[in-house]
């Protein structure tokens, strides 16, 4: 019994190893699904899969684990041995398949108490080319329905204990590893995005899905709730036929979705360029929340921007070296303006506002504003910095009809949210 | 009733439905352990069928909550009965009763609609609750099916907490529209049904198309499988396969070759480029060696 579940544990922290997020309580199920479920290998891999595998990217590094895991012993006519399925667990004498095909064994595993596990000298390269060279015989035993024999007490233990070594100390690091994961993850969301690393960044983009979900729904939900704005009254009184003519219950009008058209400006330049792609990726998975989304991307001049399996990219191609000129950019855009702008535009525009002292054009930003539904400007750098040196930001701020400053994901999702 | 994996085997055969190791321990393991079966796979693999064949196992009722965007407690717990609450206040104020005593009246399980998860917890005996496409519905809702699903109990103000008397078989399916919380996840035993391979599914088409030829079922079997690995828009279901040999049958067709594979290739795929993929591969496909 308490083998079993020793060794059940120790799998378990292998799993956890392999990155599979593996719970407390699923460990438990874990361990009832074998005792159900009894120790023939395919059940027992099947009945751990349902339990420890919730999702089905991870049964790959599963299957792989528990072949290496719960490999037969190499054995000698001898050596191998039948546990007593009723003896190792006393709870599962009802879910057994086959009791039958296990003789009971009156002395479950005397060995094991002579040699404790974790004093075991057995050397790991050993005891673990044991283990890793016996998959023919598992495969043997597996297609010829003999039941698992649970793995040699002396023999896999260390075989685990060596591959766990490898890894470092097992406990510990286990629970810290998602820990560290988590507090990592959570930091890459508040870090700025100029202090970035190409890392970080490719982290960050692993983060945007639960942000996008996130987003989706904030704004989504807005639409879905009518609790105020036009009353309903025939479903209000339809209603009301329910509470004998009460009208108990205001009905609203189901707001439309709304008919937004969004148009993302965001600027390229080295700068910013993390936030760029960030915010054009969050909004591009944000898109059916609107009714047309076109994205752009500057740095001098205008060019729409696609993702194409996750890769940004631009058409016309946008010389990256080029130095940023956002008044040339309004010019282009203004220029533009029957094509993209509609009084149900949004327009969202990411930037430093850095621009090489060159004539900023905030009259247009003005003009654009009044044409369309609203001009929001997310700025990504420290408000500490606005203004300072080449920064237009101060013409462009009382212009734009709002300026959030969204130097981190945060801070990103937060002013996204505001702004839709 | 004695509860053993085969009887679980048994019993899938006995209601007809084909499947592996994997889907009777999963089954299994969710009777034994009496905790939710959580089921994800492509359409068209036989998840919802699951639920169908348990309740015919199990010689069980079948409750079943089809999840949609917007789905709230109302249709999936419970409602209070408005009008039969309002007539029983009439005829109390008609008796002249305190509104203490009338309030307490119509506040009972008498004035309850049931909805589905209700009606599956409050069963006299153990029923099948199928929540199909649960991902199909909101967020919110996934959250309050936790208690649900955890202690088989609900809550409703007016009442109380509503315990199960017989804890019913849950069984969730799931077509990653989204993907389901962890907490849900964790909750559920998980079993993903893929397609079936080559050779189950040509059990699966003797069995349901008896009258077709066992050569060509084998054919069938073999041809949907290729299909199914072009990497369509919509790889054909089970479901589908099963049409279009029934329809190869009635169409009288001998042998799997081009022309029968263009003629009833509408049953199978239901999108245009889908077909033209085929049909423009169907000669590679109907030749494949044997």
């Amino acid at each position: 019994m308490t083998l079993l579940r020793e060794q059940l544990g120790r799998f378990i922290a292998q799993l956890r190893n392999a990155g599979l997020r593996v719970s407390v309580a699923e460990s438990i199920d874990a361990m009832n699904a074998v005792a159900a479920a009894g120790l023939a290998r395919d059940r027992m891999r099947e009945a751990l899969a349902a339990t420890l595998v919730k999702d089905e990217a991870d049964r790959a590094p599963f299957d792989e684990a528990f072949g290496r895991f719960f490999a037969a012993p190499a054995t000698g006519p001898g050596r191998r041995r039948h546990p007593d399925q009723r003896g190792v667990m006393e709870s599962s004498a009802r879910g057994q398949g086959r009791p039958g095909e296990n003789p009971p064994l009156r002395e479950p595993f005397r060995e094991t108490q002579k040699e404790p596990l974790r004093d075991n000298p057995a050397k790991p390269g050993e005891a673990r080319g044991a283990s890793l060279s016996s998959p023919n015989l598992k495969e043997r035993e597996a297609r010829g329905g003999v039941p698992l024999s649970l793995v040699d007490p002396r023999a896999e233990p260390s075989a685990a204990h060596s591959v766990v070594e490898e890894a470092g100390s097992a406990e510990p690091q286990q629970a810290g590893l998602e820990g560290t994961r988590m507090a990592h993850l959570r930091e890459i969301e508040r870090r700025p995005f100029a202090a970035y690393t190409d890392l970080e960044y490719d982290q960050a983009r692993e983060l945007l899905k639960p942000l996008e979900r996130r987003f989706r729904i904030r704004v989504g939900r807005r639409l879905r709730m009518a609790c105020r704005g036009r009353v309903d009254f025939r479903r209000t009184i339809r209603a009301g036929i329910q509470r004998g003519g009460v009208l108990a219950e205001l009905k609203f009008r189901a707001r439309r979705p709304r008919h937004v058209d969004v148009l993302l400006l965001a600027d390229i330049s080295g700068s910013v360029r993390y936030a760029a792609e960030l915010t054009l990726e969050l909004v591009a998975g944000a898109r059916n929340c609107f009714r047309r989304v076109r994205s752009f991307v500057y740095i001098d001049r205008l060019a729409e921007a696609e993702f194409e399996q996750g890769h940004l990219v631009t058409s016309p191609p946008l010389d990256l070296y080029a130095r940023s000129d956002f008044g040339r950019v309004l010019v282009e855009l203004s220029k533009r303006q029957t094509e993209l702008l509609t009084r149900q535009t949004l327009v969202v525009i990411l930037g430093d506002a850095r621009n090489n002292r060159r004539p900023a054009r905030a009259d247009l930003i003005r003009e654009i504003a009044r044409r369309c539904r609203a001009v929001v400007w997310l700025n990504p750098e420290d408000p500490a910095r606005w203004g300072t040196g080449d920064s237009a930001i101060n013409q462009y701020g009382p212009v734009v009809t709002a300026l959030y400053p969204s130097g981190n994901l945060r801070e990103l999702e937060k002013a996204l949210v505001a702004a839709c | 009733m004695e509860l053993t994996i085969k009887f679980v085997a048994d019993g899938l055969k006995k209601a007809r439905y084909i499947t592996n190791e994997r889907v009777e321990t999963a089954i299994f393991l969710a009777l034994t352990l009496e905790k939710p079966l959580l089921i994800e796979g492509p359409a068209g693999a036989g998840k919802t069928e699951v639920a169908k064949v348990l309740s015919e196992m199990l010689e069980t009722s079948l409750v079943r909550l089809q999840c949609y965007e917007g789905l709230d407690e109302a249709r999936a717990l419970y409602e209070w009965n408005y009008q039969k609450q309002l007539l029983r206040m009439q005829a109390d104020e008609a008796q002249g009763l305190r509104w203490e005593e009338v309030s307490e009246h119509i506040f009972s399980a008498d004035y309850l609609l049931e909805r589905p998860l209700l009606k599956a917890i409050t069963a006299p005996r153990r029923v099948v609750l199928l929540i199909d496409e649960v991902d199909k519905a909101d967020e919110e809702f996934e959250a309050f099916l936790l208690e649900l699903l955890s202690d088989f109990q609900v809550s409703v103000p007016e009442l109380g907490t509503v315990r199960a008397l017989e804890r019913p078989i849950v069984v969730l399916t799931s077509n990653r529209a989204r993907d389901l919380s962890e907490a849900l996840r964790r909750r559920c035993l998980h079993l993903f049904i893929d397609f079936p391979g080559v050779e189950q599914e040509r059990r699966i088409i003797e069995l349901k198309v008896p009258n077709l030829d066992t050569r060509l079922a084998a054919e069938a079997a073999r041809f949907v499988a290729s299909v199914r690995k072009l990497g369509l828009r919509k790889p054909p279901s089970i479901a589908e396969s099963l049409d279009w040999t029934r329809a190869l049958l009635h169409l009288g067709v001998k042998e799997l070759d081009t022309e029968a594979i263009r003629a009833a290739l509408g049953v199978l795929l239901k999108h245009e480029d889908d077909r033209t993929k085929v049909e423009s591969r169907a000669s590679s496909l109907a030749t494949r060696p044997r």
